[in-house]
């Protein structure tokens, strides 16, 4: 049988991490080849519809990438992450989605090795779960 | 007139010096809400079936530019009032509450566990039940059976939006369940994400009517999801809707502060 290969989505911020990931990029850092970036302009303008969707689509795991708290771009974006994606995964947890499949991370643009570290821990911990089950759920 | 009827026009026409009344009456055997002004007759009213009429106070609110409105409510019809002044729907100058105390049967349906309104003008207060059976079940079973329950649920949901337009809290003007992003145009059963949204969308703001559960046609147990994030909203930011100063935690920064033009933002 071949090796699961997870998809996740990365929702990345415009003025930090999409810029780290960058950095890690032009570094030449490896990491696993299963994340989709998403940039968006700010990490609160990631609905928890998206991943809500997307998980119940069958995406495996869900990452959020914000700058640092205190560094947001408009002052108090991440602010609002920080407090709308815990409900989120409670919500997920409710019903029976395991909750790390969605995880908030900050990464600034001077952090391309924290990118692939939390790119390379992510997958990790999505490989060990498995595919996502709603994957097999026909509606 | 039945006695109840002329109980409920003393109460708010006399007492509260109200312009408007709005109640439920009976009318050859079907229970609906109804509108009065002062003076009108009320009819048979009835007050032994739940419903949200603070939904259908947000429905003719517009249409009526002064006056002061009497509303029946129990004590989720007034959390909901909170709720819905605290965001700016309503003027709280020119709503009075009737209080009702919920007989027995309706907390033991609601698994309510704060039925007694702040002042009871009607009825006889009686003690909340705690627990809540199916929500202690679901929390003692693993995931992957909690999310076979909810899956064998939700496959019977037909997108009627019943639970939405009853909803009391539900007030936004596009609501992002009609987005065709969010939700399919074509497609029944919406899927697992539907509800998911909605139950994140209303964690801040649920009062536990229990009235998306009464209105649902397939009698997917809503009132138990709602009840599980409230919970989860408590664990988080020790935080229960239902009054009218506090600010809903989602509408906050990390130090406390409220946001820009947010108040009224749901």
């Amino acid at each position: 049988m071949s090796e699961f290969n997870p998809t996740i989505l990365a929702f990345c911020c415009n003025w930090c991490s999409y810029a780290g990931a960058d950095l890690a990029g032009v570094s030449r850092l490896q990491m696993p080849p299963n994340v989709h970036v998403i940039r968006v302009m700010c990490s609160a303008a990631v609905k928890p519809e998206y991943v809500f969707k997307a998980l119940s689509q069958g995406i495996d795991g869900v990452l959020v990438l914000g700058c640092h708290i205190g560094d947001c771009h408009y002052m108090t974006g991440n602010h609002r992450t920080a407090k709308r994606f815990p409900l989120a995964q409670k919500i997920l947890n409710d019903v029976g989605i395991d909750e790390t499949r969605l995880k908030l991370d900050w990464v600034s643009a001077a952090e391309g090795e924290k990118f692939q570290q939390v790119i390379t821990e992510f997958v990790g911990v999505i490989k060990k779960l498995g595919p996502n089950p709603l994957r097999e759920v026909k509606f | 007139m039945n006695e109840l009827g002329k109980k409920l026009c003393d109460i708010a026409f006399d007492k509260q010096k109200a312009d408007y009344l709005l109640a439920m009456r009976e009318e050859s055997g079907n229970v609906a809400p109804v509108f009065i002004s002062k003076g009108e007759d009320i009819g048979e009213a009835n007050i032994d079936y739940p419903y949200q009429l603070v939904t259908i106070l947000s429905r003719i609110y517009p249409w009526l530019n002064k006056g002061k409105i009497a509303i029946v409510a129990r004590r989720c019809d007034e959390k909901a009032l909170n709720e819905t002044i605290k965001r700016g729907l309503f003027d709280g100058n020119r709503i009075a509450v009737i209080g009702l105390a919920c007989s027995k049967e309706q907390i033991k349906k609601c698994r309510c566990n704060d039925p007694v309104p702040t002042k009871v003008d009607i009825g006889e207060p009686n003690n909340g039940v705690n627990t809540d059976e199916l929500m202690n079940k679901l929390q003692r079973i693993s995931p992957e059976e909690r999310m076979d329950f909810w899956v064998r649920q939700f496959k019977k949901c037909n997108k009627c939006f019943a639970c939405t337009t009853n909803c009391p809290v539900c007030f936004c003007e596009d609501c992002v369940l009609e987005e065709r992003t969010f939700v399919a145009e074509k497609g029944i059963p919406p899927g697992l994400s539907f509800h998911m949204i909605r139950t994140f969308h209303l964690a801040d703001k649920c009062i536990e009517c229990g009235e998306c559960e009464r209105s649902c046609p397939v009698d997917i147990p809503l009132l138990t999801l709602r009840k599980m994030a409230l919970k989860d909203i408590k664990d988080l930011y020790n935080f229960k809707p239902g009054d009218r100063e506090t600010a809903s935690p989602m509408l906050t920064t990390l130090e406390g502060e409220l946001l820009e033009d947010d108040t009224h933002v749901c």
